[in-house]
């Protein structure tokens, strides 16, 4: 037992030399480097973004878009000559702790000029307050809920849904819809937003009557008593918005219900994601930022480069890196500085007139982008313009 | 329309009664908490899946294939995780944790192997197998789900009483009440505990295959949810009852139905988990469970 | 040694925090009680902290203070309701307890921010606060391990009948378990949320329960030391395996497994085994040769 007692003294003794330790290494602010101009040759941009985890598609698709954009980017030298930017990948596996840890890496690495940051709302949302602390330029992609662009050095290069799910409503008005259902997912923020309090509210400013509100959760798998309910109520149009699994069985089991109205989802159908469910999801009509259906110039020299390069269709993920790289390239021209402080001031400029993506005209409200995005209609294996 | 959702009530009591099958099973009788039965259920829908792209089957080869994983999954586990664990532990009682995060451990590949293929998209099956819609007095039913309530029912009844009336079943069964006394007696643990395994694992293959062709896709994070739900409907059952495993998966898909019904959605969970909660404080060892001696 | 904490200070106070997180679980584990319920005063916690910070506008260490003394007493209380339950059922039963939490906290509105739960509570909160209070809370377990109080704890935990007949209160040993554990659990919770100035509904959650129990499973589950050892590897595992990218949950799998059937008393069980042997080296070498001179 006196063995016992010694260790323990020794690690006690071991703990306060610990935080002695601390105190005096302190945390020294990494300070945005002035900016006193000039562009470097190589300019360093970490992307922080889930390259595993549940939502894996989000962060690796961005890695693709924005690959594309640094190979454009340094073959055109449209830096300079001889200027490239090189892209570190730091993965956040889907994480809030690890997107705390990698940002705070990233942000530390004093060769790291901007961040690409995390696409989900809750990781972005923590980090965001870190942001502004050590003042480093961070483009964040989807991440559409409150609390992300907080401050002058937290931009959005993803629109938030709600900027731009409100034609929907229009379409369905256009298409004679009197009255409509929501089916939507209540424990996923965007969701749980656009489920409650958005899509009713213009729903009636369009003269069209919500009869059915059916929430569900994140854990909810089988949906034949929200099917039943629905097809049992007949509305014109269903509002559903679900996860990419959840949409699946939503969509089979609805058919399987007899409910053969119109249904409308969200651009997390895109990218595939709602191809499994086969022809149950034939006729499907929703909103996206980016699609390869899109008629716009810079929209369709993005599809083509993209195919291209990687061999198949691009998505709107692959669209959100894109043009986020894009986006910081702009900004280092415009400002001419490829600094930290730089960069900053260049989004803003850019943002201020806005750019052509490969989402289309993309213009700002503030360091958030707002795209006029399209509805698109998913047939036989693609999307194709409403419209 | 109360009757619609009974029906509706028994598929999914039925879709959790295939899960917690397996997973009950091995609990009730050689006492082995398999955390990577959700793992194993989802990785052997997605085996199924990735043959499936290549070439389109009919509906019973698809089951066979993820019935086949299913079983080599668990039969590893148990041959290369569990039974060195069982080995270097004193006893049943000492080795239990070790079990369970060795579950949890394995459990993780699988996952990660899946995620990494589908990048955390839903995957389904390719199959000339459709699922036809009966109707009948204004009732509608899936063939798909006809087979899950009549496969569950009859598999959880059959095992029920297997495990009753046979001899590989008291054999199990004694081995769940006392591990050494039942060796002593001549029991052959190491080979039935690979047996039961083998077949949980099919269980949970068998599934994963069902679930996928009713859900239409599963996701890779899929399992784990069924994994909680699980837990609870064996906790609820009582541990060692396959009765009380097939009539707590209903109960606990009546509760849910029920609040979809009513339409509080976003309660389920609450609903669910205060139901067994509850449940628990009236009957400690679950409904039809093992009543355990405490003398403290 | 300043640049490289500047670049880990996250994790080096994420391994303290999940330290706090395994704690509360490994607290009642040590007195024989299943209980989880650590995870859901980690929730309640954050939740107290984060509220009384953004709509009462209190400041940090007061918040902090509030959401462990809350979470103290809901788990103490769910520890009076649950204490007829054993083994697995009361793990069960804290598990629904936990769960329930996080339903409350998606249906909660306005207070608890609803499904995105909170954001905007910026805590002033130092490394060197959190090590001041993770010292006082391990100083205290420590004594809990020591000398006749940690004997009489393996005994309520090992054989409570013996206990019992010991004269020791039993029952009122694993009430106490379920405070100490809301206690800690909240704090776990009301530092980080604080910290990352964010909560949300969907951490509260069962992974955390698993992070918790592998964390204390292979550092060690008899000692707060363990606890340690099993968050240092858990937080900072992915750094270490960054070279295997995109197959790091499948090493992680892996090392876990590893570490189920090889290490029974943990990488502490271990590291105790080999000190012991270092320790004993000579004395085994006199045995040896004294039996060799004697054959």
């Amino acid at each position: 037992m006196i063995g016992a007692r010694k260790r323990n003294t020794l690690l006690a003794g071991l703990a306060m030399a610990t935080v002695f330790a601390t105190a005096a290494c302190g945390s020294s602010s990494a300070e945005g480097n002035g900016g006193d101009g000039g562009v470097a040759d190589t300019i360093k941009i970490a992307q922080v973004q889930d390259q595993t985890g549940a939502v894996a598609y989000a962060g690796v698709g961005a890695s693709e878009g924005a690959e594309l954009a640094i190979e454009e980017i340094n073959e055109q030298g449209f830096l300079g000559d001889g200027v490239k930017i090189e892209l570190e990948k730091l993965d956040t596996a889907g994480e809030i702790e690890r997107a705390s840890s990698e940002m705070n890496k990233a942000m530390a690495d004093k060769d790291v000029m901007a961040i690409l940051g995390p696409t989900q709302s809750q990781q972005a949302a923590t980090v965001s307050p870190l942001v502004g602390r050590t003042k480093v330029p961070t483009i964040f992609t989807q991440a559409g809920a409150e609390g992300v662009v907080t401050n002058d050095y937290t931009f959005r290069a993803t629109p938030p849904m709600e900027s731009y799910y409100e034609p929907v409503l229009d379409h369905l008005k256009a298409e004679g819809a009197k009255t409509i259902s929501v089916l939507y997912n209540a424990t996923f923020p965007t969701f749980a937003l656009l489920g409650k309090d958005s899509v009713p509210q213009w729903a009636e400013d369009r003269g069209m009557e919500v009869v059915q509100s059916l929430p569900v959760e994140m854990t909810t798998q089988d949906f034949a008593g929200q099917a039943q309910q629905i097809a049992s109520k007949k509305p014109d149009a269903l509002v559903m918005l679900l996860i990419a699994p959840q949409s699946v069985t939503a969509l089979g089991q609805l058919k399987d219900a007899g409910y053969d109205g119109q249904v409308v989802a969200t651009s997390v159908q895109a990218a595939g994601n709602i191809s499994e469910a086969g022809d149950d999801a034939n006729g499907l009509v929703y909103p996206v930022p980016y699609s390869v259906a899109f008629t716009d110039e810079s929209s369709v020299a993005f599809t083509k480069a993209f195919e291209k390069k990687f061999d198949k269709s691009a998505n709107p993920y692959n669209a959100d890196g894109y043009d986020a790289m894009w986006w910081i390239a702009k900004a280092i021209k415009a400002s001419g500085d490829s600094s930290r402080e730089g960069i900053q001031k260049g989004l803003v400029e850019v943002a201020g007139e806005g750019y052509d993506g490969a989402m289309g005209a993309v213009t700002f409200e503030g360091n958030d982008a707002r795209v006029p995005g399209h509805l698109v209609r998913w047939m036989d294996g693609a999307e194709t313009l409403v419209n | 329309m109360p009757v619609q959702d009974v029906l509706n009530a028994a598929t999914l009591g039925s879709i959790y009664l295939l899960f917690t099958l397996g997973m009950a099973l091995v609990w009730g009788t050689i006492g082995i908490l398999n955390f990577a039965h959700g793992a194993t259920f989802m990785f052997s829908a997605f085996i199924a899946h990735v043959v499936t792209k290549q070439v389109e089957l009919p509906f019973l080869p698809v089951v066979a294939i993820a019935v086949v994983v299913g079983a080599v999954m668990s039969t590893l586990t148990q041959l290369l995780a569990f039974q060195p664990i069982l080995k270097r532990s004193k006893n049943q009682h000492a080795a239990e944790m070790r079990i369970l995060i060795g579950g949890i451990g394995v459990a993780a590949i699988p996952l990660a192997l899946a995620q990494r293929y589908t990048r955390s998209s839903p995957f389904g099956f390719q199959s000339t197998y459709d699922a036809q819609v009966y109707e009948f007095l204004g009732l509608r039913i899936t063939t798909t789900a006809v087979i899950i309530i009549v496969t569950g029912l009859t598999i959880g009844v059959a095992l029920t009483i297997w495990l009753r009336r046979s001899r590989q079943g008291l054999a199990l069964r004694a081995i769940g009440v006392d591990a050494e006394t039942s060796a002593g007696m001549g029991v052959n643990r190491p080979a039935l505990a690979l047996g039961t395994m083998a077949v949980a694992g099919g269980l949970a293959g068998l599934a994963g295959a069902l679930l996928t062709f009713q859900l239409g896709a599963i996701a890779p994070e899929t399992g784990d949810i069924l994994l909680i739900k699980a837990f609870a409907i064996v906790v609820l059952g009582g541990l060692g009852s396959m009765l009380g495993t097939v009539l707590g998966a209903y109960i606990l898909a009546a509760a849910e139905t029920f609040v979809v019904v009513m339409n509080w959605g976003t309660w389920v969970n609450a609903v669910s988990f205060g139901l067994i909660f509850l449940i628990l404080l009236v009957r400690p060892q679950g409904l039809l469970g093992r009543k355990e001696v405490r003398r403290t | 040694m300043s640049d490289w904490y500047a670049m880990n200070v996250v994790l080096v106070q994420t391994t303290l925090t999940t330290l706090l997180l395994a704690l509360s679980i490994q607290v009642p584990l040590r007195f024989g009680v299943f209980s989880f319920a650590g995870v859901g005063a980690f929730g309640i916690g954050g939740y107290t902290a984060a509220m009384a910070m953004v709509h009462g506008e209190w400041t940090t260490w007061p918040a902090v203070l509030l959401g462990m003394v809350v979470a103290g007493v809901c788990t103490f209380a769910l520890g009076l309701v649950v204490q007829r339950l054993s083994g697995l059922y009361m793990g069960m039963a804290t598990i629904a307890f936990t769960l329930i939490v996080s339903v409350l906290a998606v249906n909660g509105g306005d207070w608890t921010g609803g499904p995105m739960g909170l954001y905007g509570a910026i805590g002033e909160i130092t490394t060197t606060h959190i090590v001041i209070a993770v010292l006082v809370v391990v100083a205290a377990l420590a004594w809990t391990e020591l000398g006749g109080l940690g004997r009489k704890v393996d005994t309520v935990r090992e054989d409570p009948e013996l206990a019992n007949a010991l004269g020791i209160n039993v029952n009122g040993y694993r009430r106490l378990s379920f405070l100490v554990s809301g206690l800690i659990g909240g704090l776990a919770g009301a530092i980080t949320t604080l910290l990352r100035s964010t909560i949300t509904p969907a951490e509260v959650n069962f992974h955390l329960v698993i992070l918790a129990l592998t964390a204390i499973v292979v550092g060690g589950a008899r000692s707060w030391v363990g606890a340690l050892i099993g968050a240092i590897i858990f937080v900072w595992l992915p750094t270490f395996l960054s070279f295997v990218q995109e197959w790091e949950k499948v090493a992680y799998g892996f090392i876990v497994a590893a570490a189920a059937i090889y290490l029974p008393n943990g990488v502490l069980g271990v590291a105790k085994d080999l000190w012991h042997k270092v320790r004993t080296r000579e004395e085994r070498a006199q045995v040896a040769a004294a039996l060799t001179k004697e054959s």
